[in-house]
């Protein structure tokens, strides 16, 4: 059966070339199945097995896009507009969700009386969907560029508050005891272990809190906006421009990937010391 | 009274029993500071009063809106969502199972998968409109596309995390590949499997809620808007309150389900 026995490093190669071959197989597959997808759509688009009123074909939505450049219509602002005020408000309810949730998941996971005081407050907030404090803002401080960022903010806040809270809870014992024997105060523990033992799972919250609150920028634009990625396809909506609406969602869902991948690079270079 | 429960303790026992009673006696005092700068504000602006907003939902049961009362919207709500939910529950694990199992599957559909998830669940309300109108079936899909991808992602997480030496020993046992998927790997995934139907649960209401802002006759999101249209605050701020009740509600029966379910997880949820 065995014709002849392989020396090692025949083996090494054998696998290697085994395994490049998977590698290879996989990259095709995937983009195949992409691939597959759009020339489905395409040719259910042009064949008219679905309206063109209901589905634009890929490549009407790509040159849509390169007309979107320069041209306003019929939105009123260019596609560069659009993309920089949404992130513009997207960015600083983020913003302002880290510096506020972050530490206060952290004082809160790390001193228990702080924790028993917010903690009620915490559980009445944090069951109200993000959307539904529209009215509110709106109200409050009109439809200008806080209200947006506070309903953002809102929808960040929580996946930053309830991860740095867990993660500073998850704090090993075992440190905790070595800090206080050496003679570290419970500051300078919460300060040189908690905060840094505690950065994954901070850092798995800031991921979703940056989906969140990309998600919950459309539904603010969408009620109330005069520009935005949000804006545009809720206008597009309006004159029946079906081409428009799935630009600005293709364009919100690229933008999207885009941030999390920055964030995931950036998370790599805090937590490279995690990664054995 | 107080000195002979604490008598026999050290000095170190004594505070660490006052704290244990600062710390029970903290959470009564947060709330009552918020329900007092709540009543304060109130007093002194536009905003409603606690007392407002009580009133507006008794108001609600003498004149209800479009034939519903306060129950009757949350019931409208809840609907779409069971019924968006049984969907996902059903496809959306078969869906995981199937890409997380299968590696030729996981690549074909992964990156498609991903590009459809990036998207936003709220952006594709418009689309869905142009589709299908405003009606019933639309909102249901808007909910559908929301809570779809979590309950997706966690099966598949579950299902590609089953841990190799649970399969080895099925290997050795002589397990078909049926027997090895059905026995061990799905069993074995079925927490995971599990948090995913949480998470899908509570986006399934926060969606909700934005599809029905977003234009229908019924329904606890209906309610906001109509406050807000009619500068009618006092609903509004009642609205919020029962759509918190209803998801923090909504969340205690999955987690109980979840300890029915699968009683193993209990110990590491803590």
């Amino acid at each position: 059966m065995n014709p002849k026995s392989l020396s090692n490093s025949e083996r090494v190669a054998l696998i290697q070339k085994q395994r490049k071959r998977t590698q290879y197989q996989d990259a095709v597959l995937s983009v195949v199945g992409i691939l597959g997808f759009l020339i489905f759509w395409q040719v259910i688009t042009v064949t008219g097995i679905v309206e063109s009123r209901y589905l634009s074909t890929p490549v009407q939505i790509a040159s849509l896009f390169i007309t979107k450049l320069t041209s306003p219509n019929p939105d009123g602002a260019v596609i560069g507009v659009n993309i920089l005020s949404s992130l513009t408000i997207a960015l600083s309810g983020f913003g302002l969700a880290i510096v506020i949730g972050i530490p206060l998941g952290l004082v809160m996971g790390w001193y228990k009386g702080f924790d028993s005081f917010m903690r009620p407050l915490f559980e009445i907030i944090r069951p109200i969907p993000p959307v539904s404090w529209i009215p509110l803002t709106i109200v409050w401080l009109g439809i200008g560029l806080t209200a947006k960022a506070i309903i953002v903010f809102f929808a960040a806040f929580v996946p930053c508050l309830i991860n740095s809270y867990t993660g500073i809870r998850q704090t090993s014992e075992v440190l905790k005891n070595v800090a206080k024997t050496c003679g570290a105060s419970n500051f300078t523990i919460f300060w040189k272990i908690g905060i840094p033992s505690s950065m994954t799972l901070t850092f798995a919250g800031i991921k979703v809190a940056i989906g969140n609150a990309w998600a919950t920028l459309v539904a603010a634009e969408m009620l109330a906006a005069s520009s935005g990625l949000g804006y545009m396809i809720l206008m597009g909506r309006q004159f029946g421009r079906v081409d428009l609406v799935i630009l600005g969602i293709v364009v919100i869902g690229v933008i999207g990937t885009i941030i999390t991948m920055l964030i995931g690079m950036l998370e790599n270079k805090v937590l490279g010391w995690k990664k054995l | 009274m107080i000195n002979n429960k604490t008598a026999g303790m050290s000095a170190a026992e004594r505070k660490a029993f006052y704290l244990s009673r600062l710390y029970m006696i903290l959470p009564i005092i947060s709330v009552s500071l918020l329900i007092l700068l709540w009543t304060t504000v109130a007093r002194n602006s536009e905003f409603p009063s606690p007392k407002d907003t009580f009133d507006r939902l008794i108001l609600l049961f003498q004149k209800p809106i479009k034939g519903l009362n306060i129950f009757g919207h949350v019931w409208a709500s809840l609907v779409r969502v069971f019924a968006a939910l049984t969907f996902n529950w059903t496809f959306g694990i078969a869906f995981g199972i199937l890409i997380g199992w299968n590696k030729k599957c996981k690549v074909l559909f992964t990156p498609l998968f991903n590009a459809f998830r990036a998207i936003p669940p709220l952006a594709w309300i418009p689309l869905i409109t142009i589709w299908m109108g405003t009606g019933e079936l639309s909102k249901i899909l808007i909910v559908i596309f929301g809570s779809l991808a979590s309950i997706v992602v966690n099966t598949q997480a579950g299902m590609s995390n089953v841990e190799q030496l649970y399969l080895d020993v099925g290997t050795i046992f002589n397990a078909n590949a049926r027997q090895k998927l059905f026995q061990i790997a799905i069993p074995s995934a079925l927490d995971a499997i599990f948090a995913g139907v949480r998470t899908s649960t509570s986006a399934a209401w926060m969606v909700v809620l934005a599809a029905e802002m977003l234009g229908a006759k019924s329904g606890v999101g209906f309610l906001i808007t109509r406050g807000m249209d009619s500068i009618d605050m006092p609903l509004v701020l009642m609205s919020m309150i029962a759509i918190g009740i209803v998801g923090a509600l909504l969340s205690i029966i999955t987690q109980f389900a979840e300890r029915l379910m699968c009683p193993w997880t209990r110990k590491r949820s803590d």
